[in-house]
């Protein structure tokens, strides 16, 4: 085992859109900064979107940026694949224990040509496309990964050895073993925002074994623009749906799911998903069944009264139950409370579940600080400074601290950026006003490298 | 590499026509959003017929690594001397680009960008094969500039390390005291006699239950204590210029300790950046909104706190000008979502049809502490939708609900009416309610008190937003420059936003936008020098008479100057540009009748190259 080490200013635990940011703005500063991902790309849950509320943009075309702008900072390294085991504290300073957990492909021989993807022939559901699509057992994780670095599956590998025979560099390391790094930082961030229940969270809502109740990650997929299908369509027969419906707080504001709180971003990304269907297909009749709409941010009520206008219907209901009929077309059991309150079944040919966002990490399995009661990391002061927790030199930004959609989280980060930067520079000014003069931006590197 | 690019370099004086170039044309498919309306395969087949096009690609998506590795390969590979790129906006991914051109080895300023999406596929929707053709002559137009591309490279200037904090609120606060910490000087403005702003005002503030005095204070003293912040009470700014680590500003402030009179000290800062953080301003209802003005016991969500505060927690009765409520109602969304044709524009002839966000919580915060503390007042809400949003937010929605506040919804086809009670009975006045929970009856409510739940307006900062052409959004708050991934940065380069000017939000979130201006701040400013894009006036000395015709057209004080040459006995005058202040807005281009002066990077040649292939067939 051989154990390697970094030493950085600044370590970022999770490399989602919170993680980049803190770090971008951090390495802006002039500070040294590492990011440990434990997914093969970073992107977190961002890169998997199709498009944005309330603006509508391409996430792709906003979130590579930002992905890119990460891997190129002269002061930012990443470590994809890559789990944190324990963090202790030395000497003011914090030691953590990392493992890379192998590819069994070498990251500097891999040019990311796919070559091993079309040769290997062992077909899996593929994670990244909610299931709904299939990937390899050896493959680059999705199109704009990053780094473009493919992964062996080798719990699903048949070991034929095809993907070795056609790397043209090399690459395929059957032999790999986890690589221990030891990551000596002066601070951190908690940055590991957020996942969501999972479909079978209730056997009300059939237990996860309905066919065409998707989860709302897996309707982004479908609606994205190399979504598993290219297009939206029924996943038990192939057909387009003529009417779809979502299902608000479906885990949150739920005592019975273990998950009290609001989610804060489901009422939004169901308007979004709604109206982008409607584009998909004008004709399908759009139902959202909800409890209160909370279109609280800078834009969203618009957002959702445009949706209103647009014909999408919102019925003021918590869903009951779902069940599905013959044709696996899903029926939702329904009071309506804003007519006469009677019970009602309602069946649609395709189901959305708003589902709660839960913590994707506690952070006391690497003895960091217990999570609050939410089970979200916990922040001493809410008010004035919150992206502060317990542990002094220890900060925490975006979902982490509770459901948060990407504009939030991204002040969040430039929050937690600079707590970082200002903790950093009381204990030890000297060390660090050294390395700042000398430190370089980004855009100096450009112009360096250019007339260098 | 770096021999060819040095090469480069130095042919690089004036702008001429080389010969024998190696262009390589990309086409993006944006993932759909231009492929699935332009034939991305026909404009990359017809660039690649373009004279000194020797790769032409079209790809999922030119901004992943994979697309920006493809750029990189071939200019290692293919030798390539310019590189064009047809996809979204410049404004999202220039940078990207030129960042990925520099990596291959060239100079960032020998790549174009042509916009074939906001430009193309999403305004031509309906018209595929119209769209394709745009696309190729919008293509042809960009290699057809490449050609004249010059190698460029960015200035750089010296900044000033202090920077000016506009408002004394929390997000202000946390934003000077954040770059104090940073190393920075800090002149803080406050309007106002006070620092602390709305927050002063509040009873007690969400989610730890603290008052709103106690709170801020500890932020207050920090900032009172610190010795790089300097505050400036009573300030008013009457000018404001120049540009990212150059501002000036320009006001007069009074001493808060009584020895001024207002306005009595001008200052003169000069700021390298400027942090916005001028807060927001309450609705105001309209008298007769809710009875509010007609009948002294409608009152606004915040005189609720006020008076709850005054009372404090003697006597077991909630007294109302010696009244003492036995029924108070709540009603939400005062000010907030409201809807053409329903509701009345204000006095600025506008609707707020945005969510105020903070309302909800603190209603049911005050709703929660009402049936608390006076445990025999009837307490009702009537609500649109319960905005519960933020982390431990419900828990006031279940602990009002718990307390037993009865909650009532209506919708806003039918507003609640607050009218004077019929019949004499201790309540002042009737709320009638068509509540949609109980499936639409009309109910009516005694009250003792209404409390209107009023919203935020954005506020005033008017000298900034004028003298830096700053823009607002169509709510009326300041427009950040992306409201998903840059929400604290404004369109002007060195301004920043924080707090409530850019949209309403809570204590909590306006201390994270601070912090987070603060280190915006901090990573333009801490190298203590910043880059400017190399786009500036240039004067052709051999074509200049010295008539000045530029000097009249600039727009940017002293950026051209007439300079003695010493030609002509000593009366020979040349234009200068000083490359500091000139931004390259090209006004003193077509102010010259000899063509003597133009912009790097976007030289008349290359318009006429670019109008040249516009007109061209090229498909």
């Amino acid at each position: 085992m051989d154990t390697k080490e970094i030493e950085v200013d600044t370590l970022i635990i999770g490399g989602g859109i919170a993680g980049l940011q803190a770090a971008i703005d951090l390495a802006d500063q002039g500070f040294e900064v590492l990011i440990v991902e434990k997914q093969p790309s970073i992107g977190g849950k961002m890169i998997g979107l199709s498009k944005v509320f309330p603006t509508l943009d391409c996430c792709s075309c906003i979130c590579t940026p930002r992905m890119a702008e990460a891997e190129h900072h002269p002061n930012i390294r990443i470590m994809t694949y890559t789990e944190v085991e324990d963090v202790t504290r030395d000497n003011g300073r914090f030691v953590g224990r990392v493992v890379e957990k192998p590819r069994y492909v070498d990251q500097e021989k891999c040019t990311g040509c796919r070559l091993c993807e079309y040769a290997c022939e062992m077909e899996l559901p593929h994670e990244f496309e909610g299931n709904l699509g299939t990937r390899k057992a050896i493959c680059v994780p999705f199109s704009n990964a990053v780094p473009q670095v493919a992964v062996l599956d080798i719990d699903n590998c048949l070991l034929c050895g095809r993907c070795e025979k056609v790397c043209p560099t090399g690459a395929i390391d059957f032999l790999q073993e986890p690589r221990h790094v030891r990551v000596d930082a002066g601070a951190i961030i908690v940055a590991t925002g957020y996942e969501m229940l999972p479909a079978g969270f209730k056997k009300e809502y059939g237990g996860g074994r309905l066919r065409n109740v998707l989860t709302a990650l897996q309707m982004e997929r479908l609606l994205a623009p190399h979504g598993p299908y290219g297009r939206v369509l029924r996943p038990s027969d192939g057909k387009e749906p003529d009417s779809i419906a979502f299902v608000q707080c479906a885990g949150s504001r739920d005592r019975s799911a273990g998950v009290p709180y609001c989610s804060r971003v489901c009422c939004m990304y169901a308007v979004k998903q709604a109206m982008l269907l409607s584009g998909t297909l004008p004709l399908a009749d759009l139902t959202i069944y909800y409890m209160d709409i909370r279109a609280f941010g800078k834009g969203f009520e618009q957002f959702y009264q445009n949706a209103k206008a647009m014909g999408v219907e919102f019925v003021k209901a918590k869903v009951a139950q779902i069940t599905e009929d013959e044709q696996n077309n899903p029926v939702v059991r329904i009071e309506v409370m804003e007519e006469d309150g009677r019970v009602e079944e309602r069946t649609h040919d395709m189901l959305v579940l708003s589902l709660g966002l839960v913590p994707a990490w506690n952070p006391a399995e690497a003895g960091l600080a217990a999570p609050a009661a939410d089970g979200f990391v916990c922040c001493t002061e809410p008010s004035l400074a919150p992206c502060r927790t317990p542990e002094e030199g220890v900060f925490v930004a975006g979902a982490a601290a509770g459901p948060k959609d990407i504009p939030d989280s991204v002040v969040e980060a430039g929050a937690a950026a600079m707590e970082v930067a200002t903790y950093l520079r009381g204990r030890s000014s000297s060390r660090l006003s050294g390395r700042e003069s000398g430190g370089k931006t980004n855009d100096q590197m450009v112009l360096a490298d250019v007339e260098g | 590499m770096r021999d060819r690019l040095k090469e480069s370099m130095a042919s690089a004086s004036g702008c001429k026509r080389e010969q024998n170039l190696r262009i390589g044309v990309y086409v993006c498919h944006c993932g759909g959003n231009i492929s699935d309306v332009v034939d991305v395969q026909k404009v990359a087949d017809a660039a690649s017929r373009l004279d000194g096009v020797v790769v032409a690609r079209h790809h999922s998506a030119m901004c992943s690594q994979a697309g920006q590795d493809l750029v990189i390969n071939d200019i290692r590979e293919e030798n390539l001397d310019r590189v064009v790129i047809a996809a979204c906006t410049p404004g999202l991914h220039e940078h990207t680009f030129r960042a990925a051109v520099v990596r291959a080895g060239q100079n960032p300023y020998l790549y174009e960008h042509v916009n074939i999406r906001e430009q193309v596929s999403w305004c031509s929707k309906s018209d595929p094969q119209g769209a394709t053709r745009k696309a190729i002559q919008l293509v042809a137009a960009g290699v057809a500039k490449s050609r004249l591309l010059q190698p460029l490279s960015p200035f750089t200037r010296e900044v000033s390390r202090h920077v000016t904090v506009i408002g004394g609120g929390v997000s202000g606060l946390r934003a000077a005291r954040d770059l104090s910490r940073g190393g920075f000087a800090v002149t803080l403005l406050e309007k106002s006699a006070v620092l602390g702003g709305h927050v002063l005002q509040w009873d007690r503030v969400y989610p730890t239950g603290k008052k709103g005095t106690d709170l801020i204070h500890e932020l207050i003293d920090e900032v009172i204590a610190d010795q790089n912040i300097v505050v400036h009470m009573n300030a008013e700014l009457s000018d404001v210029s120049g540009c990212a680590g150059d501002f000036h500003l320009v006001g007069r402030y009074a001493p808060s300790d009584g020895n001024g009179q207002p306005g009595s000290h001008p200052f003169t800062l000069h700021s390298g950046a400027i942090v916005l953080a001028t807060g927001f301003e309450l609705y105001e209802p309209g008298k007769g909104e809710f009875g509010y003005g007609d009948h002294p016991e409608v009152i606004t969500l915040p005189q609720l706190e006020h008076m709850l505060a005054e009372q404090g927690d003697a006597g077991s009765c909630l007294l109302h000008n010696g009244q003492s409520v036995r029924s108070v109602c709540l009603i939400h969304c005062v000010g907030s979502r409201q809807i053409e044709g329903i509701h009345q524009p204000g006095p600025d002839g506008k609707i707020h049809d945005y969510c105020s966000r903070t309302c909800c919580t603190s209603t049911l915060q005050a709703a929660a502490a009402l049936r608390r503390r006076f445990p025999d007042v009837h307490v009702y809400e009537l609500y649109r939708d319960i905005r519960t949003y933020g982390r431990d937010h419900e828990s006031y929605y279940d602990a009002a609900a718990e307390r037993g506040v009865i909650f009532l919804r209506y919708t806003p086809e039918h507003l609640p009416v607050v009218s004077p009670a019929e019949e004499a009975g201790g309540y002042p006045l009737r709320v009638t309610v068509r509540d949609t929970l109980t499936f639409g009856e009309e109910v009516n409510l005694p009250a003792g008190l209404v409390v209107l739940a009023t919203g935020m307006l954005p506020g005033h900062p008017e000298i900034v937003i004028d003298r830096l052409k700053l823009s607002r959004s169509a709510d009326g708050f300041l427009q950040e420059v992306h409201p998903k991934l840059r929400p604290v940065e404004l369109a002007v380069r060195g301004v920043f936003v924080a707090g409530t000017c850019q949209a309403p939000m809570d204590v909590s979130e306006s201390s994270a936008s601070g912090s987070a201006a603060a280190s915006k701040v901090a990573a333009l400013l801490g190298k203590g020098t910043i880059e400017l894009d190399p786009f500036r006036a240039k004067v052709d000395a051999d074509r200049c008479q010295g008539e000045g015709k530029c000097v009249e057209a600039c727009r940017h004080q002293r950026a051209v100057t007439l300079v003695h040459t010493g030609e002509n006995g000593g009366h020979g005058m040349r234009a200068e540009v000083n490359v500091m202040l000139c931004n390259g807005c090209g006004m003193c281009v077509p102010a010259c009748p000899h063509q003597a002066i133009q912009i790097d990077g976007w030289h008349l040649d290359q318009f006429d190259a670019i109008v040249d292939a516009l007109v061209a067939e090229h498909v």
